[in-house]
This record gives C-alpha cells, sequence and structure tokens, in this order.
C-alpha cells in the first residue's frame, strides 16, 4: 500500500474514530451503540479502527487472531452483521474524505486510489464477514447441543408410573432423541403408564403428531401403555381440522388429570388423610 | 443346526422365552409347535418373552402376527413381552404396528395380564 | 478408511450369517443398540429379497470414513430377474410374495440414504447408508 497514505492515517487516527463514531450514531436503527458505556465504545472504535488498519502495514494480510477476537466480541455484544458492514463502509469513507481532506488524494490520483481501497477493504470485508459466520454457526452448535441435553428425561413419579415432560419445538432428529429415552426410561424404570407432557410444545402439526404417534406405538411394544397430557385448547383444535388421528391413545387436558387416570389403570388413587 | 424353541406349560398357560436370535426355519417351526401344543393341552393363554432378542425384521415380525392370530382362532389370547426399546423402534420405523397385540414389560407382567384378560 | 467384508446369498441360512456381520460391523463402527438394530434389520430385509426374488445374490458391508464422518453402507446386489416396477416396491403394503410389504420402504426409514438401481433382466443393486452422529 502507498507509503503517504498510511503515514496519513496513522498520523490522523484520533480524528479518523472521532468522525466514525459520530457517522455510526447518525444510524438510529441500531440501538446497541448508543446503550454501550461511553468507555467501551471508546475501546472497541479503538480496537475496530486497529483492525481495519492491520493490514496496511502488513502486506495486505488480514491478523486472523486479532480478527477472531474482535469478531467474538462483536458477536458478544449483538451487533448485528448489516452493523458490522456498515462500520466497515463508515470507515473506509471517512478514510477517503480524510486523505482528500489532506491532499493526498486529488482528481489526478484518485483512480489509483479507487484500486488501493478496494484492495484494502474487501479482504477485510469478506473475513470479517466469514469470521462472524462461523462465530455464528458455532454459537448456534452450541446451542444444539444444550437443547439437546435439556430435552425429555423420563422422570418416575410414582412406582409404575413415569412423565416425560417435552418442552419446544420437537424435529426429526429430537423425535429419535426422545423415542429413545422414552423407551428406555420405560424398561429401566418399569413404568406401567408414561405420560407424555406437551403443555411445552408450541405447535403440534402433523409431522409431530406422528412423531408422537410412533413414540406411542413404540410404548405399546415394550408392554407399556402411553397417555398423551397437557393438550390445550389451541392444539386440541389443530389436531382435529388438521384430521390427525388420536383415537388410539388416552389423552387429557392436563397432568393432573392424566395422572389420576394413570393411577386408576394401575389400580391406586390419591386419598386425603384426616 | 435345527434347533427348537421349548414351550412350558403352567396351569392353563403355555410358556415360551425365545433365547437366541430367530432365524427363519426355527421361526416357522415355533409356529407349528405353538398350535400343536395348544390344540393337545387346551391351554387358555401363552406368554412369549422376547427380552434376549436383539432385532426383528418384517418376516419375523409376520411370523409373530400369524402366531396370535392364529391362537385367537383356537380361543388362546397372546401376551408378547420383554420387546426391547431398540427392537420396538426398528418395527415402528418398519412400519409395522403391531395392532392388538397385547404386550407386557416383563413375564410376570405379561402373566398378570393375560390372567386378568382370562377372567374377562 | 475402508473396511469391506462381503456374504454370498444362496441360503436361508446366509440371511443369518449376513445379520451377524452386519451387526458385529455397526458396533465396531461404534454404533449404539438402536442403530445396530435399525442396521441389523435392514440387512435382514435386503437379504432376504435377493433369497426370495433373486435366488442368489451378496450383501456387502463397508464401513469407512469420509472427512471426519463415518458410517456404514450395505449394498445387496444381484443378478436376479429386476424389478418392473421400481417405484411400487417403495409404497408401503405392497408385496408380492405375500409379506407384510414393509421390507423396502422400511429399509429406506431405518436407514439414512438408499439408492436403489435396477434393470429388468440384469439384476437389482441397493446401497444403503447409515452415518455416524
Amino acid at each position: 500500500m502507498n507509503k503517504r497514505m498510511i503515514a496519513s492515517i496513522n498520523e490522523n487516527m484520533e480524528i479518523i474514530i472521532t468522525r466514525w463514531e459520530e457517522l455510526m450514531k447518525v444510524g438510529q436503527d441500531e440501538k446497541f451503540f448508543h446503550f454501550m458505556p461511553e468507555q467501551l465504545i471508546e475501546k472497541t472504535s479503538n480496537e475496530f479502527a486497529n483492525l481495519m488498519t492491520s493490514n496496511i502495514a502488513e502486506n495486505d494480510i488480514v491478523d486472523v487472531r486479532q480478527l477472531n477476537e474482535f469478531t467474538e466480541k462483536v458477536v458478544r455484544f449483538g451487533w448485528s452483521i448489516k452493523f458490522v458492514n456498515k462500520a466497515i463502509d463508515n470507515f473506509s469513507k471517512v478514510v477517503f474524505e480524510l486523505l482528500e481532506e489532506k491532499g493526498v488524494i486529488d482528481t489526478a490520483n484518485v483512480r489509483n486510489y479507487f484500486t488501493i481501497f478496494q484492495n484494502w477493504i474487501t479482504p477485510l470485508r469478506e473475513n470479517i464477514i466469514e469470521a462472524y459466520a462461523l462465530e455464528w454457526e458455532r454459537t448456534v452448535s452450541l446451542q444444539k447441543i444444550a437443547l439437546q441435553e435439556l430435552s425429555a428425561s423420563l422422570i418416575p413419579v410414582f412406582e409404575k408410573i413415569s412423565v416425560m415432560p417435552l418442552v419446544g419445538t420437537i424435529d426429526t432428529e429430537r423425535a429419535k432423541l426422545i423415542m429413545e429415552n422414552l423407551l428406555d426410561g420405560v424398561v429401566k424404570q418399569r413404568a406401567e403408564v408414561v405420560l407424555l407432557d406437551i403443555t411445552g410444545v408450541p405447535v403440534v402439526d402433523t409431522m409431530v403428531a406422528h412423531h408422537i404417534i410412533q413414540a406411542a406405538d413404540a410404548v405399546r411394544l415394550v408392554g407399556s401403555k402411553c397417555m398423551l397430557v397437557g393438550i390445550r385448547p389451541e392444539i386440541a383444535q389443530t389436531i382435529v381440522t388438521l384430521g390427525i388421528n388420536l383415537n388410539d391413545f388416552t389423552t387429557t387436558s392436563t397432568l393432573q388429570r392424566g395422572m389420576q387416570e394413570a393411577l386408576a389403570m394401575t389400580n391406586r388413587s390419591i386419598v386425603e388423610v384426616e | 443346526m435345527n434347533t427348537r424353541i421349548p414351550i412350558l406349560k403352567l396351569n392353563d398357560v403355555l410358556i415360551v422365552s425365545v433365547q437366541w436370535e430367530l432365524d427363519d426355519q426355527t421361526a416357522i417351526q415355533f409356529q407349528e409347535d405353538l398350535l400343536k401344543k395348544m390344540h393337545d393341552t387346551t391351554a387358555k393363554g401363552v406368554v412369549i418373552d422376547l427380552t434376549p432378542i436383539d432385532f426383528i425384521d418384517s418376516f419375523i415380525a409376520k411370523v409373530l402376527g400369524d402366531v396370535i392370530n392364529m391362537s385367537g382362532l383356537m380361543g388362546a389370547k397372546v401376551v408378547i413381552t420383554g420387546i426391547q426399546p431398540a427392537v420396538a423402534i426398528t418395527l415402528i420405523e418398519l412400519g409395522i404396528r403391531l395392532e392388538d397385540v397385547l404386550t407386557a414389560l416383563d413375564l410376570e407382567n405379561g402373566l398378570d395380564k393375560l390372567n386378568k384378560e382370562l377372567e374377562a | 478408511m475402508e473396511f469391506r467384508s462381503s456374504v454370498d446369498i444362496y441360503t436361508e441360512w446366509d440371511i443369518v450369517a449376513a445379520r451377524q456381520l452386519g451387526r458385529n460391523e455397526a458396533k465396531k463402527a461404534g454404533f449404539g443398540t438402536v442403530d445396530q438394530a435399525r442396521i441389523t434389520t435392514a440387512i435382514s430385509e435386503l437379504a432376504r429379497n435377493i433369497y426370495l426374488y433373486a435366488g442368489k445374490g451378496k450383501i456387502e458391508i463397508e464401513r469407512f470414513e469420509e472427512s471426519g464422518l463415518n458410517g456404514i453402507a450395505i449394498i445387496a446386489s444381484d443378478d436376479g430377474p429386476g424389478i418392473p416396477d421400481a417405484r411400487k416396491v417403495m409404497e408401503d403394503g405392497f408385496s408380492t410374495s405375500g409379506g407384510l410389504g414393509a421390507g423396502m420402504p422400511g429399509v429406506k426409514r431405518l436407514m439414512d440414504e438408499f439408492k436403489l438401481e435396477t434393470e429388468v433382466g440384469e439384476g437389482t443393486k441397493i446401497t444403503a447408508t447409515k452415518w455416524l452422529r
């Protein structure tokens, strides 16, 4: 990169950062920047400026470690990719204007500088977006693991009766996991009745119903009985509207009622003591 | 290599414990043996325990279903016990639901269930 | 890395041998009990199809590693009559032998990937793959 340009940028770094911050504050759509404490803004801005200029001196190669650290931070702040992209645009705009002001860029060499700018900003943008996407993927996969960990454990409530509360959306992968946990639990806990509680399942469509029916069928095969409890009014409505046939197994609106029926099935009941 | 599955009689109930992997011949032989024993002993019920079995394909499932239907024709009830989770899952995924088949977790529960069915 | 072993299917007993091999390979590949049952059952269905419809053929089990992904493939091949209506055999409940008609669509559901190549008079090749997650 052009030596005059580097020198000029380094000399005027503070002006660049101030102007860039002002420009970033203009956009009202991004709230994060406004709510950030003053110090943090300054620190982040400096880091961003450092990152933006890191490849100027070093033969146009982006410092990977620095880049990763920065993106990780940015993702944690909750900056959107749109915001980051705008930050890059604004930064290059501010630098261009400043270089024009200082007379480094004039009408004669503007074409040259255009290429220099492109070679500077494009790889940087690509790298930041890629790092951003990677960071995002990592977060998603971690959350997926977290979701799997909290999904579907079978809880022995009484002798012969267990409950599995289902929470969240059920996709094919989760459905398989639920089925395995359910059946293993039934056999280990010697549960004669299991209650599948779908209070926490937001939507029951044909696919989810299909998985539930399959699970109930499998439970029957291992020698137990599956009851579907926690059917909210809107779920009952969608089930009937979609024409899903759940007639083959017992369903109740609440876990309490289901539990009473389960106790009755195993010839027991809860009585009040004086 | 022709192995036969032993069929035990306890009062008016036949008890079958399948201890090893079923091949086609053994399965068909079992079908014949069970029906014959049922006829000879006038047993009213059968419990078939499948605890050691780690897979059932559509052929074996069909033989089992047939045995249950044939027993029904001869006036006997059948309870299947001890189907393993992995077996249940593969059966369901194969599309074999074994509807109307009585099942129980283990032999003990199976005998209870059978006695209840016979009383009813 | 690839490990390949095979069993020729001539008699009913070879079906037992094929699934025994499959179960062992699935175990070696690190599959859990449910997936072991899925793979063993799929092999049994495919081997029985060879025995019933083609008379003789071959079941190959391939254990492989592909870009960090481990898996097992069942390749069932024969030089039998082929399947005239390949779409129909994938329908639930379709059977020409008085079976349950669960075999082919069932195998597809049990495994992750399923490929059927068949030509009337030439033979049939089915490849079914299961990935280790």
